[in-house]
C-alpha cells in the first residue's frame, strides 16, 4: 500500500498536513463502517478494509519518521535499524553528552533543565527533518540521506525520555 | 403510557432503535423521540435501573431497585456491580476485592472467566449482564412496543476481552447490537449535537466502577477522539469502599472478619453517606453493629479519604493531554459524566486540573444513554444528522516475540477502524508451527500485559531457520474489536481467528447459553433464527439493489447476471422456513458482490479526494481574490 497514493497526494516529504488531515476526514466520512450499517456484508467488509487502510496511511504520513520510511521504501531503500548505516561517531558522542546531561538533570530534579534539553532536541529534530525534506526535493541519492533517518530515531527516543521524566515528576 | 395520555399505536411504525448505558452501578435505556433523545422511565418515573441482579429459588430473576432491597438479606445471591467482573479472569486481583460473593473453581481446560456460585447455579458476568440488558429491553418494549437495534456503551478504556464480553451479553439478551460505543464519545455526541459546539473538549467520566478521560475535537459533526486513558477499576464504588473501611474502623471492627451480609449493609450505608455529603457538610448515621452508636461524617474527612482516588484520575488526565498534544489552556470545555462527578471534591479537582469550570448541564447520569440513543438512531438510518465518530484504541495491541517482549503492532490512540501488518521469521531449523500470542497493554513484557489470545499456525513444511515468513495482520473494527489473520508467505498457509479471548467465551458457549436462556429450547431458537435470517435477507437484498442502481457502470460483463441470479436465489430461500439455507444464499450473494463492493469503495475514495482537491483550488481562488480585493482597496 502506498500511503501517498491512497490519500491522493504527491510523494514528497514536506506535505501540507493540515490539508491532508481534511482529506483524511473526508475519506473517513465516505468510508466509515457506520455509514454502511445498512449495507451488505461485502460492502461493510470492503468499507472496513478501506477505512482501516486510509487510517493507516494517515498515521504514516503525519509522522515524520514513518513518512520518511515510506519514502525510502518507495525508492527501494531498505529501512529498519538493522538495515541502516550506523550513525557517525561524532553524532553518537554528541547524543551521549546530551543524555548524560539529561540523567544529571533528572537526578537533581531540575525540571527546567529537562524541559530545555527537550526543546533543544526538538529543534534539532526539526532541522534534520528540513535537511531530509530538501534532500528528497532535490532528488539527492536517497541512500545518502539514510543517516538522517537514524538521527531522527535518536532524537525521538530522547524526547520520549524527556516526556517520561516530566510525566513521572507530575504524578 | 408513561405520560398518562393515550397514545395511538401505529402498527406499521418501524422498530425503534435504542441506546443503552450498561453502567457499574446504574443502567439506563434511551431513544430518540421527535428528534430529541429521552430516557425511558419505569412506572415510577425513574430512569435509573440499579445494575443489581437477584437470583431467587428456581428460575426467578429480579433486576433493579427490587433486587437492591434483597441484596442485604441475600448477599451471595444478589450480584451488584457485575461490570467490574466483565471480561476478567478468575485470578484477576480486581475480582478478589471487598465483596460478599462466592466464586466457582475453574476447571482444567475451561476458559479463564470468573464465575459466581449462586445457589445451585454457576453464572458468568456475561449472563448476569444479559439479565440486566433483558430488563432494560423489557422496559423499552413497555414504552415503544417494538424495539429495534441497540447501541450499548462501554468505557473507552475497556480492553478487547471486556468489549467482547459486553457484546456477547447483548446477543444473549436477544438484542441486535448495532454497535459498541465508548461512553465519553457518547457523552460528547449528546453535548455536541445539543449545543452545536466546535472545539477541543475533555470528557471526565467517573462512574461507579470505571474512570475514563478522553480528549476529542468536535468539528462540524465530526467527533474525533485524540486520546483516551483511564482505569477500568476505579470509580464511585471505591469511594464507598474507603468509607466502608472507615465505618468498620469507627465501629471497632475489622472488615476482614465481617460476614457477607454485614459487608453488604456497610457498603450500602457508605453509599448513603456519600450521597448525603454531596448536599450537606456533615452526615450523622447509626452504625450498623451490635451495641450501635452514632457517628458523624464530615465532608472534609470524606474528601481526605478519596484524595488518593482523585490523584489517580489526575495521572490519567495528564497522560491523555500529553498523548493528544493538548494543553489544559487549549481546551474549550470539560464535560462531566458519571454519577460520581456529583461529589463536590471531584468537581473541585477537575476544575483545578484543567483550570476551568466543568460543564454539567446535561444530567451526568443520563448523558451517556442519550448519546447512545442518538447514535442508534443514526445507524438505523432514522436521522438526518451528519455525524461521524472517530474513536481510538485505548491500549496498544501487540504480539509476544523472543524473550517474552511485546512487539507493538497498533499503538494506543490509533484511530479505528485500524489495520496493521507485521512479518516474523522462524527461529529454528525445521520449525513447523508458529505460536502467536496476542496481548494488549503498555508494558514491555507480554507477561505484564493482558493476554487476549493464543493460537498456533501449524503445517509449515520444514525449512531452514529464517526462511519461513509469517505475516500477521491485525484488524480492529469500529466497535474496537480485534481480529487477527496469520499467513505463511511461502506456502500460502493461512489462518484467521476472531480473537477468541483467553479470558472470554467462545461462540459455542454463547450459543449454548442462548439455548439455555430460552424456556422452550430448540424450537424457539429455530424460530428466532429464522426471523433474524429473514430480516438480514431483506436488508441485503434491498441494499444490493440500491448499489446496482447507484453504480451500474462499475459492473463488468456478466457480473450483473451473476449478482441477479444470487439475488433471486436468496429471495426464493427467504420464502421457505429454513434459516440455514437463507444464510447460505446470503453468503453466495456476498461472494458474488465482493469485487463490485471493492470497486464501489474505490470510487468513494476517488470522489472524496476529488472533492477535497476542488475545495482546495476554490480556497486558493478565494484567497487570490481576497488578495486582489485587498490590493484594490489599497490603491
Amino acid at each position: 500500500m502506498n500511503p501517498f497514493q491512497l490519500l491522493g497526494t504527491e510523494q514528497r516529504f514536506d506535505l501540507d498536513l493540515a490539508a491532508l488531515e481534511k482529506t483524511h476526514r473526508e475519506l473517513s466520512r465516505a468510508l466509515h463502517p457506520d455509514k454502511f450499517a445498512a449495507s451488505t456484508s461485502s460492502e461493510r467488509r470492503a468499507a472496513l478494509e478501506k477505512a482501516a487502510a486510509v487510517n493507516e496511511a494517515w498515521r504514516v504520513l503525519r509522522d515524520p519518521i514513518k513518512r520518511a520510511e515510506a519514502l525510502f521504501r518507495l525508492h527501494d531503500v531498505a529501512v529498519g535499524e538493522d538495515k541502516e548505516p550506523k550513525p557517525s561517531p561524532m553524532f553518537l558522542m554528541e547524543v551521549m553528552e546530551q543524555r548524560e546531561e539529561l540523567a544529571e538533570a533528572r537526578a537533581k530534579k531540575d525540571l527546567a533543565k529537562v524541559g530545555k534539553l527537550g526543546e533543544a532536541m526538538r529543534a534539532k529534530a526539526k532541522a534534520t527533518e528540513m535537511k531530509l525534506s530538501n534532500g528528497f526535493a532535490a532528488g539527492t541519492d536517497p541512500e545518502s540521506l539514510l543517516p538522517l533517518l537514524g538521527e531522527l530515531r535518536f532524537y525521538k527516543r530522547f524526547i520520549e525520555e524527556v516526556d517520561a521524566i516530566e510525566e513521572e515528576a507530575a504524578s | 403510557m408513561s405520560n398518562g395520555l393515550l397514545e395511538i399505536f401505529d402498527p406499521k411504525a418501524p422498530p425503534k432503535p435504542i441506546g443503552i448505558d450498561l453502567g457499574t452501578t446504574n443502567s439506563l435505556v434511551a431513544y430518540v423521540k421527535n428528534d430529541k433523545p429521552v430516557t425511558i422511565r419505569d412506572c415510577d418515573q425513574i430512569a435509573l435501573v440499579p445494575s443489581v441482579v437477584h437470583y431467587g429459588n428456581g428460575k426467578g430473576v429480579v433486576v433493579g431497585r427490587h433486587a437492591q432491597t434483597l441484596a442485604a438479606e441475600h448477599p451471595r445471591e444478589t450480584i451488584v456491580s457485575v461490570k467490574r467482573f466483565v471480561g476478567r479472569g478468575a485470578d484477576d486481583p480486581e475480582t478478589r476485592r471487598l465483596g460478599p460473593y462466592e466464586f466457582a473453581e475453574r476447571r482444567d481446560g475451561e476458559p479463564n472467566v470468573v464465575k459466581f456460585r449462586v445457589r445451585d447455579r454457576v453464572l458468568t458476568p456475561v449472563e448476569v449482564s444479559a439479565d440486566i440488558l433483558r430488563a432494560l429491553k423489557r422496559q423499552a418494549e413497555d414504552e415503544l412496543r417494538s424495539v429495534g437495534g441497540a447501541v450499548i456503551t462501554v468505557p473507552a478504556y475497556f480492553d478487547d476481552a471486556q468489549r467482547q464480553a459486553t457484546k456477547d451479553a447483548g446477543r444473549l439478551a436477544g438484542l441486535d447490537v448495532l454497535r459498541l460505543l465508548n461512553e465519553p464519545t457518547a457523552a460528547a455526541l449528546a453535548y455536541g449535537l445539543d449545543k452545536k459546539v466546535n472545539g477541543k473538549f475533555a470528557v471526565y467520566d467517573l462512574g461507579g466502577g470505571t474512570f475514563d478521560i478522553t480528549i476529542l475535537v468536535l468539528d462540524d459533526g465530526v467527533f474525533q477522539v485524540k486520546s483516551t486513558g483511564g482505569d477500568s477499576a476505579l470509580g464511585g464504588d471505591d469511594m464507598d469502599r474507603a468509607l466502608a473501611e472507615e465505618i468498620f474502623r469507627l465501629g471497632g471492627r475489622d472488615s476482614k472478619d465481617a460476614s457477607p451480609s454485614e459487608v453488604r449493609v456497610v457498603l450500602d450505608l457508605a453509599r448513603k453517606v456519600k450521597h448525603g455529603l454531596t448536599e450537606a457538610g456533615i452526615v450523622d448515621v447509626e452504625l450498623p453493629f451490635a451495641g450501635a452508636r452514632n457517628a458523624s461524617f464530615t465532608r472534609a474527612r470524606f474528601d481526605q479519604l478519596i484524595e488518593p482516588l482523585l490523584a489517580r484520575t489526575g495521572v490519567a488526565c495528564r497522560r491523555a493531554l500529553r498523548d493528544a498534544q493538548v494543553k489544559p489552556d487549549d481546551l474549550d470545555g470539560v464535560i462531566l459524566v458519571g454519577g460520581a462527578t456529583r461529589v463536590p471534591a471531584v468537581r473541585t479537582y477537575v476544575e483545578k486540573t484543567f483550570g476551568k469550570k466543568p460543564l454539567a448541564d446535561i444530567d451526568p447520569d443520563e448523558v451517556v444513554a442519550l448519546g447512545a440513543a442518538i447514535q442508534a438512531n443514526i445507524l438505523a438510518g432514522q436521522s438526518t444528522d451528519e455525524v461521524l465518530l472517530l474513536d481510538v484504541i485505548p491500549l496498544s495491541l501487540g504480539i509476544e516475540v523472543g524473550g517474552g517482549v511485546v512487539d507493538r503492532i497498533l499503538p494506543r490512540n490509533t484511530t479505528t477502524p485500524a489495520g496493521a501488518r507485521a512479518t516474523y521469521t522462524t527461529q529454528e531449523d525445521n520449525q513447523t508451527g508458529f505460536e502467536i500470542h496476542v496481548v494488549q497493554g503498555e508494558r514491555e513484557l507480554a507477561a505484564d500485559c493482558r493476554s487476549l489470545a493464543k493460537f498456533t499456525l501449524k503445517g509449515i513444511p520444514p525449512m531452514a531457520a529464517g526462511l519461513a515468513r509469517l505475516e500477521v495482520t491485525f484488524r480492529v473494527d469500529a466497535d474496537g474489536l480485534l481480529s487477527v489473520h496469520a499467513r505463511e508467505e511461502r506456502t500460502g498457509l493461512e489462518q484467521t481467528i476472531e480473537v477468541k479471548p483467553s479470558y472470554g467465551l467462545d461462540d459455542d458457549t454463547v450459543e449454548q447459553m442462548l439455548l439455555d436462556a430460552i424456556d422452550h429450547g430448540e424450537e424457539d431458537l429455530a424460530k428466532r433464527k429464522l426471523a433474524e435470517a429473514r430480516i438480514e435477507a431483506h436488508r441485503v437484498v434491498t441494499s444490493t439493489k440500491k448499489s446496482l442502481a447507484a453504480d451500474p457502470d462499475l459492473l463488468e460483463p456478466g457480473e450483473r447476471e451473476k449478482i441477479e441470479a444470487a439475488l433471486s436465489a436468496l429471495e426464493e430461500a427467504a420464502k421457505l422456513e429454513d434459516a440455514r439455507r437463507i444464510t447460505l444464499r446470503i453468503d453466495d450473494l456476498d461472494a458474488a458482490t465482493k469485487d463490485f463492493a471493492g470497486r464501489r469503495m474505490n470510487r468513494a475514495i476517488a470522489k472524496a479526494i476529488e472533492g477535497q482537491k476542488v475545495e482546495s483550488v476554490e480556497e486558493t481562488v478565494e484567497h487570490a481574490k481576497g488578495v486582489e480585493e485587498a490590493h484594490a482597496w489599497r490603491s
